[in-house]
């Protein structure tokens, strides 16, 4: 199996779309079509093989199920995952008849290898986009809005088209002989592809605990994380379940602070109103 | 003068301009000031005559912005609000929005990454990985169709709502009550999180304590630690994870190469091994 021209080029342009920052727009673009297992489907469509696509894209998307980006912090790039790593992990399953676990465990890898070096491309793009954003300026200060749209949704296209588009072009049409090339110098069972599927295996703990920085202010708040995980962990309980479970817990803790916010009101009454109402109970 | 009124046609354009326009011409300087800047113009074209007022108008929207732009749609449609309340002399000035907008920025953002990207994502992504089980399409399209409905439809609330409130939308989000609706939703997340760490994350040891022998059968280092808890490891993980980047503040970049080390080191001693061949 190889990457055609025409296939490369297509990838090129859903890479260009579904970046984080994209041309798609976040919701179409960095949020389905950036989502690894939507360019599982989409890869598996371009390159005729939609069922080691979406496996492929799953193990993908297990890394990054929890991909967020704080403050414009990335810790991976959706673009490389989806639409370098994914196309270079199905060559590389299809060509090395990998299946089963095998199979997983090498899309997982890819997807974050790829993800990570992709960074380059986000930065790329962001510092590019700074050439547009410059035009910006000078077109608010003449009073010429209408070139806002240009500079916001046309212009971005051509950074895209460099750290996008030839990229991912350039890449997936090699890929074939790269997956050939480690195929060769890289045994399986030797310490470098180890090592490799290792991190594979260790990678979503810095996904988790990104996500967990968000919302973990002090270490009591940990235990919270804790009763999830024990909840799936040892409780066998799902995601929607846990998503249940978690939002009766969101409902008592609701209120139980309306009620903390509200006492300083019931004192500003006066000792005497309290006491009235305790007597009428 | 008659009441300046902002037509259902500008806002409906503004939305759309922001739904889509929030993020494509990001940069580190300036992230959604841009999309920020789109989304305003049809309505400061409608609601001022000049040049100059809209020049004025504009200026107030050039200032940095960037938060969970989902969300963020509702600080969009307060500040569509609040900016026909300007063009109607109700003592508002730029001041007063940017004002607004910078205090919402914050919350709004902290909201957005632990309910959207925290919670609702994961959620959808984790049925949608179930149905996928064995490379079946169902799954992916089930997550585009409920992703782009859910967020579409909440995007389109959040900015008439907010339009609707203007300045009272900011009692609503950042006062005791939001407060409260944040700690809820926030647990909610991290439990969810916890539940997300423990049903995806897989980290196993393969060194062996015993080897097994033709009568008796060996003990792994993974079996006892299964005993003690399930997936200890995977949680020892994410916590020390947790811990570098929030007390020691490394980068998650800094993080992924460590745990590279910590991979070669352990494949070395015997504790890692995928045990896959060709």
């Amino acid at each position: 199996m190889s990457i055609s021209v025409w296939q490369a080029a297509l990838l090129g342009i859903f890479a260009c779309l579904a970046s984080m920052p994209g041309m798609g727009g976040s919701v179409i673009g960095n949020y389905t079509l950036g989502r690894p297992l939507v360019g599982g489907l989409v890869v598996g469509i371009i390159l005729g093989d939609i069922r080691t696509g979406i496996i492929a894209g799953a193990a993908a998307q297990m890394v990054y199920i929890a991909l967020v980006t704080p403050g414009g912090t990335v810790s991976a790039d959706v673009r490389a995952v989806s639409y370098i790593g994914i196309p270079l992990s199905v060559l590389a399953i299809r060509n090395m008849g990998l299946s089963g676990e095998a199979a997983t465990q090498m899309a997982t890898t890819m997807g974050a290898a790829v993800g990570t070096l992709g960074t380059v491309l986000f930065y790329g793009t962001a510092t590019m986009n700074l050439i547009w954003q410059h035009m910006g300026w000078s077109a608010v200060e003449k009073g010429d809005f209408k070139k806002l749209y240009l500079v916001d949704m046309g212009l971005p296209w051509i950074s895209h088209l460099v750290c996008s588009f030839l990229p991912t072009f350039v890449i997936t049409l090699m890929g074939a002989q790269m997956v050939d090339i480690i195929k060769n110098y890289l045994p399986m069972d030797g310490l470098a592809m180890k090592t490799l599927f290792t991190v594979g295996s260790l990678l979503p703990t810095v996904g988790v605990a990104i996500l967990l920085k968000q919302v973990v202010n002090k270490a009591a708040d940990l235990l919270t994380f804790f009763f999830g995980f024990t909840l799936a962990a040892c409780m066998g309980v799902n995601l929607i379940g846990a998503a249940v479970i978690g939002g009766f817990f969101a409902v008592i803790m609701y209120n139980i602070k309306l009620l903390q916010s509200r006492k300083p009101v019931v004192a500003e009454g006066g000792g005497a109103a309290y006491d009235d109402d305790e007597e009428e109970i | 003068m008659a009441e300046k009124k902002l037509s259902k046609k500008a806002l409906s354009r503004s939305f759309w301009n922001w739904y889509y326009g929030h993020l494509t011409c990001f940069s580190q300087e300036h992230m959604q000031t841009f999309g920020y800047l789109c989304a305003m113009l049809p309505l400061v074209e409608e609601l001022y005559e000049t040049k100059e007022e809209q020049k004025e108008a504009m200026q107030t929207y050039t200032a940095f912005f960037n938060t969970e732009p989902q969300l963020g749609t509702v600080v969009v449609g307060v500040t569509a609000g609040l900016e026909e309340a300007k063009a109607n002399g109700e003592g508002i000035d730029g001041e007063v929005i940017n004002g607004i907008r910078a205090g919402l920025m914050g919350p709004v953002a902290g909201i957005g990454d632990s309910l959207v990207v925290g919670t609702l994502i994961p959620i959808l992504l984790g049925i949608a990985m179930g149905l996928s089980t064995g490379g079946s399409p169902l799954g992916a399209v089930f997550y585009i169709v409920a992703w782009n409905v859910i967020c579409t439809l909440g995007m389109r609330f959040l900015y008439f709502k907010g339009y609707e409130l203007g300045g009272k939308a900011v009692e609503f989000l950042v006062g005791e009550q939001a407060a409260a609706i944040r700690e809820a939703i926030s647990m909610i997340g991290t439990i969810v999180i916890g539940a997300v760490a423990a049903s995806w994350i897989s980290i196993t040891t393969s060194l062996v304590i015993i080897e097994p022998s033709a009568d008796t059968v060996g003990i792994t280092l993974q079996g006892t630690l299964d005993s003690v808890f399930p997936k200890l490891l995977s949680a020892v993980f994410v916590i020390l994870c947790w811990f570098l980047m929030s007390k020691k503040k490394m980068t998650p970049i800094k993080v992924m190469l460590l745990l590279v080390v910590v991979a070669f080191a352990g494949v070395l001693v015997g504790f890692f091994d995928p045990m896959l061949t060709y």
